[in-house]
């Protein structure tokens, strides 16, 4: 057959050498894992597994092995045929089970799970012989006879059984009958020989089962039961031996059957009535009312897992019976663990749609009712219990952010401010002007209500006397605070004019916890980082730089958390060259500042001081200086993009003022290149890259190192379509690696799972952590990320770091120290959002490796990129 | 508190949660001693310096075995506590606990995992859920994630391999012959020398006590930069400027400093002082300075590469060397990447990786290894030494681009004794397993 359909894989380096050649069978073998790995089994039996960069690239092969399977499965059957299958599996048997022959059947189990028909044949026969049952009676009697190579071997065949990954014989091996002598079985692992583990005891004990309300349906209680059996086997039985397959099989199982459960107890009213009810006032049984808290906590943590609609169905139908009663019982419980269960079912709500909860509280609020937001701040100021305090805040967070993502997926608690506005007509209807206005109120009626105690602290008379409360409370505050004026500056104005409240932050700068002291640095720093007029003037009246200044004289020089806090902040004054609060700092502190000089830092905020304020300052200086007339409504949107990421601007500055050349800047001064000099060395980086487009002198499949966001979108497509080696700005730096834009590895089945090789390989080259997938460049998948993004665990993440994770995640800029920036711009507007594996890509990516390099520890050294290289990192050059 | 912590430790060395209350009072202790500290904590010789643990709780206890208790032995652990293994929370607030005992005694940094985000993904957010009940305890633990240091660095360590921690003694009672200074030495878990590597003209004559691989010793092969001497005496380039006279005959005992972190590089830190105006306190940000010191892999390309992790870059070994001369380092210590041999040194000895999980993820098969640095005994076990902002030398190739053409010459580096040891056996830990649920509605 001349024109058999291939996958070609050629080397990126060397055109002419051919990294892989493979025909594509007609067999169902082929798989497309995540967005960018597609794996199969060679007919030779390797597994092979071919790694792309980018998904788009992926998808185009896989469209292709899929439309060579659809015409190969179209045609008459030549060779291995279906049929041919089918005999196959006909044809296997096993003896039946005795002792003296479990070598023979597990040798045959082994041999059959070699090959994809093989195991479909042997479940086929294992199911239609019920062979199990067969083989169970012969883990007593090994036991009683104490023979324990037959217990081990009885062991590796039921390990062997839940491994062929075969979801009829997962469901069969957890059914009643069956599951205890399968357990049984695992108890005695070979690889531990002198351990006996006491699964039957555990999973036989049925006092484990909480029926909080009698579920009449026998078959969702086989269920529950079998759905319990799976997880154990999944978390404790299997736990060191699931290979990558098998885990997401027993998933999988699970996933559906809690689907199965949920869904038939919402749609069962009298339990539903029965299960609220045991919250009437009447009933006195406070055991009962505990236990059916934890009941619904563990649904509201399944509907996590289920589709939007699922989730909503169930979620409202709960509402709809009383869950708010039920979360107010559990919030008020002397209990600080039950306290916390509450919370929990409240995030759960706020997770799956904040809307809909502010919806209900609004609504309360209007209806001249305690709106559940002031019910949570009264606990929030009581609250002893650190963990519960810690949700409390979370949830409060939450429910008073004021300008919410839609629940469309498309929503995104970052950027919600700014996407409402966008999307949002210029003019508002009155109606909608009514409801903005109200929530405005709203947002600043609350507000006052939780930062009371922090507008308090006017009055107090010392900053010593905290006590442990006290500190985790005005830390939450802050916190919060925080976030606030981070996402939504614009309209946490008025309460932070009116409360007064950064003169109470500054205020707490004082204490003599210094983690407090560091939150409430966080806060100035943040407010700093707005760039927004109204920010600078509270944060300069606020008195803060006395006591941050204190701090840094204080700590100095000494080498510590709060001295490197406070200095990263006055690099970043420095930088940024904010003006107001340079101008501030060099009118009120100069004198102080002067005696810092343990580092450069300070002085250099004077000359940059000196230079705002001489008569003519140089050009350069005003495309940094802030432009105090940009309205503060950009400025907000803008600091969005890249709060969190100060140090590295700062740092990044360094980079390009001092790697071109050997000398150290401390040496010579800060001031030793001018602005002028990088921003001209920029334009010359930017007009050879240019050039080198033009003429096409670069390798059509390299990929530059680092992308050049550019004030020229077009530019940039431009030079990640030609692929221009990237114009080093440090000569170090400018060496071109090449990634190979997809690898294919072969892999061998040398190992006993898949998933080892995922681990093994995690710390050796291409590890699972790889959490981000960057230069993913396309703006169109931003949207889809940013989806992704919102559904992520934000509020675990966003629990106490200021930076917080999701937000870090849509905010992200491109990486890229040798970006290309023009002195004064300030890059941070970068309209991309990088995709982020991070928050969106639950499971480690999996990529290929060859498992000889481990084996061969020799003389291959497992980190030796090279030794890949040889077993074929090819490329693939989609698109 | 002392008593406390104790019992704590004694519990938590059983393998055994603590209580929450206890665990908050822990972890508030231990942030109190934590920011104290600076991003790179200054730590002196001698110290036994560790890699990634991974929440292998029974191989902790296999690396105390093996390395020597605390307080008696120093601890520097690169990061990486959690995370993996089914042990996360007894691990690391085993390590905790100790570090809020004896505070000056062992040292802990951060490593990748050690952030909300990994944590949720690979295993230590559930290991909380599942032995708590609730996150609270992962919540204070992710807490103390942000206060832990950036990287350590070592001082005053000596160019002879310590004495065996047998030897209770002070003085080192295996001196080489003169002419035969081991410049590294690898003991397996009883402390039988397995293999050894001799300083300046022997150096190329790995003299094996026993029948390992050599390769494990020699450094990986340098592309395209040729290996500076290792010895005073060889020939020097002649553009080394008269500054770096004090290179070329560098007291004996005297070494350069140990960076420890838990990734590598940053192309964004060209001295150390850098790191520190790094504000620490968040969530390992996805780029920038501080994500790439807990991210980036040294590797065999030159300059900077990107790093398939998605974070932090890739180096060769230029940068290093250049990094090393800038900063008065003799060698980076790191962890962060699966060595199936526990320990690799890379880029003529500048750089190290140091693992020590055996048997990672309870079935990869690979050794672990600790590293022993001395301490020299002949200034008080200290050095005058520089950030870069004093005293420093100029590089003699000027333009640092070029590898290749200026040769650089890095202090001598310190002795290096590595033990290596395997999994715990298994009559101390039971069959490896989460903990089940241990009642359920649903």
């Amino acid at each position: 057959m001349q024109d058999e359909p291939r996958i070609y894989v050629e080397s990126e380096d060397q055109p002419e050498r051919m990294l892989l050649e493979t025909r594509i069978v007609k067999d169902d073998g082929y798989q497309k894992q995540q967005d960018t790995l597609i794996v199969w089994t060679e007919g030779s039996g390797t597994d092979m597994a071919l790694s792309f960069q980018e998904a788009e690239g992926c998808a185009v092969i896989w469209y292709f092995v899929q439309q060579v399977q659809q015409q190969l499965l179209s045609l008459p059957d030549d060779g291995l045929s279906d049929d041919a299958l089918d005999n196959i599996s006909t044809s296997f048997t096993l003896n039946p089970p005795e002792l003296s022959n479990l070598d023979e059947i597990e040798a045959n189990i082994r041999q059959a799970s070699l090959t994809q028909g093989g195991r479909e044949a042997m479940a086929k026969f294992l199911i239609r012989e019920e062979y199990l049952l067969k083989l169970i009676p012969l883990v007593e009697m090994a036991e009683d006879l104490e023979s324990l190579p037959d217990l081990h071997r009885l062991c590796n065949i039921m390990k062997a059984l839940i491994l062929m990954n075969d979801n009829t014989i997962i469901e069969h091996l957890v059914t009643d009958e069956i599951i205890i002598g399968v357990v049984g079985a695992l108890e005695y692992d070979p690889d531990f020989p002198t351990h006996k583990a006491n699964h039957r005891q555990y999973l036989s004990d049925e006092s484990r089962y909480k029926e909080v309300v009698e579920i009449k349906d026998q078959n969702i209680k086989r269920k529950i039961r079998q759905t319990w059996r799976l997880q154990y086997l999944k978390d404790v039985v299997l736990a060191r031996i699931l290979d990558d397959p098998t885990f997401g099989v027993l998933n999988s199982l699970i996933f559906f059957n809690q689907v199965d459960i949920v869904q038939h107890l919402q749609n069962n009213t009298p339990f539903l009535k029965e299960l609220f009810a045991i919250f009437g006032a009447d009933n006195k049984d406070t055991k009962r009312k505990e236990q059916a808290v934890h009941f619904l906590q563990q649904c509201a943590a399944i509907a996590k897992t289920l589709q939007m609609q699922a989730r909503a169905n169930l979620l409202n139908n709960f509402i709809a019976h009383g869950l708010f009663a039920v979360i107010a019982f559990a919030v008020k419980h002397p209990s600080a663990s039950m306290r916390t269960t509450g919370i929990d079912i409240l995030v759960a709500l706020l997770d799956h749609d904040p809307n809909m909860m502010r919806g209900y509280m609004l609504n309360a609020v209007h209806e001249k009712k305690i709106p559940l937001t002031d019910t949570l701040i009264d606990l929030l100021h009581a609250e002893t219990d650190l963990g519960v305090k810690n949700q409390l805040a979370d949830a409060i967070k939450i429910l008073l952010d004021p300008l919410p993502p839609s629940s469309d997926p498309m929503g995104n608690r970052q950027n919600s401010e700014f996407m409402t506005k966008l999307s949002r007509p210029p003019h508002m209807t009155q109606a909608q002007q009514q409801n903005e206005q109200f929530a405005q109120d709203n947002f600043d009626r609350s507000c006052r209500k939780l930062f009371a105690p922090l507008k308090e602290l006017e009055s107090r008379d010392s900053m010593q006397n905290f006590s442990y409360q006290e500190v985790s409370l005005f830390s939450y505050l802050v916190e919060i605070l925080t976030f606030f004026i981070r996402q939504h500056s614009i309209r946490s104005r008025p309460f932070i004019l009116s409360e007064n409240l950064a003169p109470r932050v500054a205020q707490l700068l004082l204490v003599s916890q210094k983690p407090l002291k560091l939150t409430a640095l966080k806060f100035f720093r943040t407010a700093i980082t707005l760039q927004d007029q109204f920010y600078a003037a509270q944060v300069i009246k606020s008195g803060a730089f006395d006591a941050i200044l204190g701090i840094v004289i204080d700590t100095m020089p000494r080498d510590n958390l709060l001295n490197s806090a406070c200095l990263e902040l006055f690099e970043f004054i420095r930088k940024e060259t904010i003006k107001p609060i340079i101008i501030h700092l060099g009118e009120t502190y100069r004198q102080k500042l002067q005696e810092i000089t343990y580092v450069d830092t300070f002085e250099s905020l004077l000359m940059r001081y000196e230079q705002l304020t001489s008569e003519h300052p140089a050009p350069e200086h005003t495309l940094f200086s802030q432009d105090d007339a940009t309205p503060p409504m950009t400025r907000s949107n803008v600091s969005g993009r890249w709060q969190g990421l100060p140090e590295m601007d700062a740092n990044e500055e360094d980079y390009f003022n001092t790697s071109d050349d050997d000398e150290d800047d401390q040496d010579e001064g800060p001031e030793r290149e001018s602005r002028k000099d990088v921003s001209e060395r920029m334009q010359w980086h930017r007009r050879r890259i240019k050039a080198e487009i033009m003429n096409g002198g670069a390798s059509p499949l390299s990929k530059p190192l680092v992308d050049y966001p550019d004030d020229d979108e077009d530019e940039v497509m431009d030079i990640k379509a030609a692929s221009t080696p990237q114009t080093p700005l440090t000569p170090d730096s400018g060496r071109e690696t090449s990634p190979p834009e997809a690898r294919t590895v072969a892999e061998r089945k040398l190992q006993p799972s898949p998933d080892i090789k995922s681990a093994v390989q995690s710390d050796l080259q291409q590890p699972p952590e790889r959490v981000t997938e960057k230069r993913r460049r396309q703006e169109d998948d931003d949207d889809d990320e940013l989806g992704k993004l919102s559904s992520g665990p934000k509020r675990r993440n966003s629990v106490s770091s200021t930076s917080s994770l999701a937000s870090q995640a849509s905010l992200r800029r491109k990486k890229g120290f040798l970006r290309s920036k023009q002195a004064g711009e300030h890059t941070l507007v970068s309209s991309h959002v990088d995709t982020e594996n991070h928050v969106e890509g639950r499971k480690p990516r999996k990529i290929a490796i060859s498992l000889s390099n481990i084996t061969n520890k020799d003389d291959n050294p497992p980190t030796d990129q090279k030794v890949l290289n040889k077993h074929a990192v090819a490329t693939e050059e989609e698109g | 508190m002392i008593n406390v912590c104790c019992r704590a430790i004694a519990q938590l060395r059983a393998c055994r949660p603590i209580p929450e209350p206890q665990v908050r009072e822990l972890c508030y202790k231990a942030r109190e001693i934590l920011i104290e500290e600076g991003n790179v904590v200054s730590v002196h010789a001698p110290v036994t310096i560790c890699g990634d643990i991974h929440g292998q709780f029974h191989d902790l206890m296999e690396l105390f075995r093996v390395g020597g208790d605390v307080p008696d032995t120093n601890y520097l652990f690169m990061g990486d506590f959690v995370d993996r293994g089914f042990y996360s929370l007894e691990s690391f607030l085993l390590l905790l606990c100790l570090k809020v005992r004896y505070p000056d005694r062992i040292t802990l940094i951060r490593g990748n995992h050690e952030s909300r985000q990994i944590t949720t993904v690979y295993g230590f957010y559930d290991e909380c859920i599942r032995k708590y009940g609730s996150a609270n305890v992962w919540r204070y633990c992710c807490e103390v994630f942000d206060y832990l240091a950036l990287g350590a660095l070592v001082l005053g360590a000596t160019t002879d391999v310590p004495p065996a921690a047998s030897d209770n003694e002070n003085t080192q009672s295996t001196l080489p012959p003169e002419d035969e200074e081991v410049e590294s030495e690898v003991l397996n878990a009883n402390g039988d020398i397995l293999s050894k590597t001799l300083r300046r003209r022997f150096a190329g004559l790995s003299m094996m006590s026993h029948h390992t691989n050599s390769s494990r010793i020699s450094p990986a092969p340098d592309v395209d930069v040729p290996s500076p001497p290792d010895h005073p005496a060889s020939s020097l380039p002649l553009q080394s400027s008269p500054s770096s006279q004090s290179l070329f005959t560098p007291p004996t005992s005297t070494t350069g400093a140990v960076l420890c972190v838990h990734g590598g590089l940053s192309p964004l830190i060209e001295t150390v002082d850098k790191i520190r105006l790094i504000d620490r306190k968040q969530e390992v940000p996805h780029e920038g300075a501080m994500c790439d010191l807990l991210w980036s892999d040294p590797d065999e390309i030159e300059g900077w590469g990107l790093s398939p992790r998605g974070a932090g870059f890739l180096f060769g070994a230029d940068i290093v060397r250049h990094f090393n001369h800038n900063n008065d380092l003799s060698l980076v210590a790191r962890a962060h990447q699966l060595v199936m041999e526990g320990y690799k040194e890379m880029f003529d000895k500048t750089i190290v990786t140091v693992w020590s999980a055996p048997n990672y993820c309870y079935r990869c098969g690979n050794v672990a290894a600790i590293l022993e640095l001395g301490e020299d005994g002949s200034n008080g076990g200290c050095i005058a030494r520089a950030n870069g902002d004093q005293g420093r030398r100029e590089p003699v190739g000027t333009d640092g681009s070029e590898g290749g053409s200026g040769v650089l010459w890095n202090l001598a580096s310190p002795g290096r004794r590595y033990r290596v040891f395997e999994a715990a056996p298994q009559g101390t830990r039971g069959m490896p397993a989460k903990k089940p649920v241990g009642e359920y509605f649903l």
